[in-house]
């Protein structure tokens, strides 16, 4: 079974930011919501890096350790993914997600977030697959159709992987080997670390390589 | 791995092979967990101009990004695992049973010292206790904080407590109305808290001579006879300041947390959730003794606030030192039930001057 993850290869980032735009225009995020973002570390000094954070879709959610109605699941992909009909938009999601993936469509007086958006590794969410339900909610499903999603297909210089784990992590390996230099797959430590393991800030962010 | 490294890497010339083996080591060392563990100190040496900024990234330092929203140049943000943390591992269960630790004390005690009787019985004779404003106050403040009390409990402990019971959709609805109930009540509890603190202050400042020896008698509720006790007794003043700073950390924190529209930032919306809970579970600690006292715990304390007047013979139990200054102004129970209007009104005077 294929455990779907992210990995943003910072050596090749570009901040292009086409990711976030094929992300907006794929599932039709609404104005305000922005499921996927470009970071960029040291702007316009030596060891500039940028990196494109969405959900990563961790091992041990802490959006769903933490959510007071129980409104994710993870697939049987390992993709991590939520109930709208039952999110009440409390963000107590946000509060937790070390990504700030989450998102709401408001932040209005009276805590009046609305139901909560993230990145859902194009694969909808619990209605059938493909309807038009599931396309107002969640956006695409490309998954169902046996596409990646849009953002890493988009990418222009393959910074962005997105599938199988032990794909990815292979694929980003050989680059390692060939390019003789920084050997890290961000994130991974955090999202991909095996439940009981993460002890906060004393959890070195390392290449895990494996799953 | 290794041979595959090697046979990567071009071989032709003869002189640079050694070399190329070496360097093809070094690399993969770092993919190996267990020549991680042993070469640590080798690696160690080579410095990774990649790993500070990681480090750096981990510290939650901000970049620059297209997307505006709250923290939205945080790459990771590590302490929502902290409040993850409080939230799961010590919230929740400690909250759990300290509150069930309360109810279950109360019960243990109800059941060992039953309620506490009007050891004379009535007296047929009330004295005024509390004004008319007071009484709305109170019940205001009443409503407003059980709404709030449980529409919080039921987002705090729903998950576990009725999600099982109910299912998640109809747990939603529940939760919905809660949270919303909770957010919009909030600013009236806010409102009522000020006007409360200044309403009942003159009579819950601590007398140090008859409080102190009420506390070391534990206000007789273990045993022994009941220490002297003035309009409101020590356990009583203790309830209006823990309910009132209690009351207004509630409200301060829960302000901040009630208006995300200030984009405020997840550490301070943590620290504000982390700082109201605390004091939520211990006002509502609190607040179940008093409820307890107030209803089945004691014979004759609710109608103090539900008609003002308590039973004379209650008064001089509970509050003797209180009796003994309002006494003269005793009316008959009948006068009071008959002709409720006029002589609450001249009773309320009374009692004022």
């Amino acid at each position: 079974m294929a455990r779907m993850k992210f990995l943003c290869d910072a050596e090749r980032c570009i901040e292009c930011n086409a990711c976030v735009t094929a992300c907006k225009n794929e599932n039709d995020v609404p104005w305000g919501v922005n499921r996927r973002r470009v970071v960029t570390i040291n702007d316009g000094s030596p060891g500039e890096r940028s990196m494109s954070v969405a959900c990563m879709h961790c091992s041990d959610a802490p959006c769903a350790a933490v959510c007071p109605v129980d409104c994710f699941y993870t697939t049987d992909d390992g993709v991590v993914l939520h109930d709208k009909d039952v999110c009440i938009g409390c963000g107590y999601c946000f509060y937790a997600c070390p990504f700030g993936a989450p998102q709401f469509p408001a932040t209005g007086a009276f805590g009046s977030r609305g139901k909560m958006d993230k990145c859902t590794f194009c694969a909808g969410g619990p209605e059938a697959d493909n309807s038009a339900e599931e396309r107002r909610k969640y956006g695409s499903n490309r998954l169902a159709e046996g596409k990646l999603p849009l953002c890493a297909e988009m990418c222009a210089t393959r910074a962005l992987l997105a599938g199988d784990g032990d794909t990815v992590s292979d694929i980003f390996r050989e680059r390692v080997t060939w390019r003789g230099s920084s050997g890290l797959t961000w994130g991974w430590g955090v999202a991909y670390s095996k439940p009981g393991l993460r002890r906060g800030r004393d959890v070195e962010g390392k290449a895990t390589g494996q799953d | 791995m290794n041979n595959n490294k090697q046979r990567r890497i071009p071989c032709s010339a003869a002189r640079y092979s050694v070399l190329m083996a070496l360097v093809a080591l070094m690399l993969a060392l770092p993919f190996a967990p267990q020549a991680r563990a042993e070469g640590g100190e080798a690696t160690g040496k080579v410095v990774n101009p990649g790993t500070e900024l990681w480090r750096e990234a981990r510290d939650a330092i901000k970049g620059t990004t297209q997307v505006e929203g709250v923290d939205s140049g945080v790459l990771i943000y590590d302490a929502g695992e902290r409040w993850r943390q409080y939230r799961m591992q010590q919230l929740v269960p400690y909250g759990a049973m300290l509150l069930g630790g309360m109810l279950g004390i109360l019960v243990l005690y109800y059941l060992i010292r039953g309620k506490i009787r009007i050891e004379a019985g009535r007296s047929g004779k009330v004295v005024r206790r509390y004004t008319a404003s007071e009484m709305v106050v109170h019940w205001f403040l009443a409503i407003t904080f059980v709404i709030l009390a449980l529409s919080g409990l039921i987002l705090l402990f729903g998950r576990w407590a009725l999600i099982p019971v109910l299912g998640p959709e109809v747990f939603s609805i529940v939760a919905v109305v809660s949270k919303n109930l909770h957010n919009y009540v909030g600013l009236l509890f806010s409102a009522l808290i000020p006007i409360a603190f200044f309403l009942y202050l003159k009579d819950s400042l601590f007398n140090f001579k008859v409080d102190g020896k009420w506390f070391r008698r534990l206000g007789g509720y273990l045993g022994g006879e009941e220490p002297s006790a003035e309009k409101v007794n020590a356990g009583q003043k203790s309830w209006y300041w823990v309910a009132m700073l209690g009351g207004l950390v509630l409200v301060a924190s829960g302000l901040f947390l009630d208006f995300p529209n200030f984009q405020q930032s997840r550490e301070w919306l943590q620290s504000a959730h982390i700082i109201h809970t605390i004091a939520a579970v211990g006002v509502m600690a609190f607040f179940v003794v008093h409820l307890y006292l107030a209803t089945v715990g004691v014979e004759g304390a609710l109608e103090s606030m539900v008609n003002g007047h308590v039973d004379a013979n209650w008064a001089k139990q509970h509050h003797d030192l209180w009796y003994e200054q309002v006494k003269d102004t005793a009316i008959d129970a009948q006068t009071l039930k008959s002709g409720e209007g006029g002589s609450a009104i001249g009773e309320r005077k009374a009692a004022d001057a």
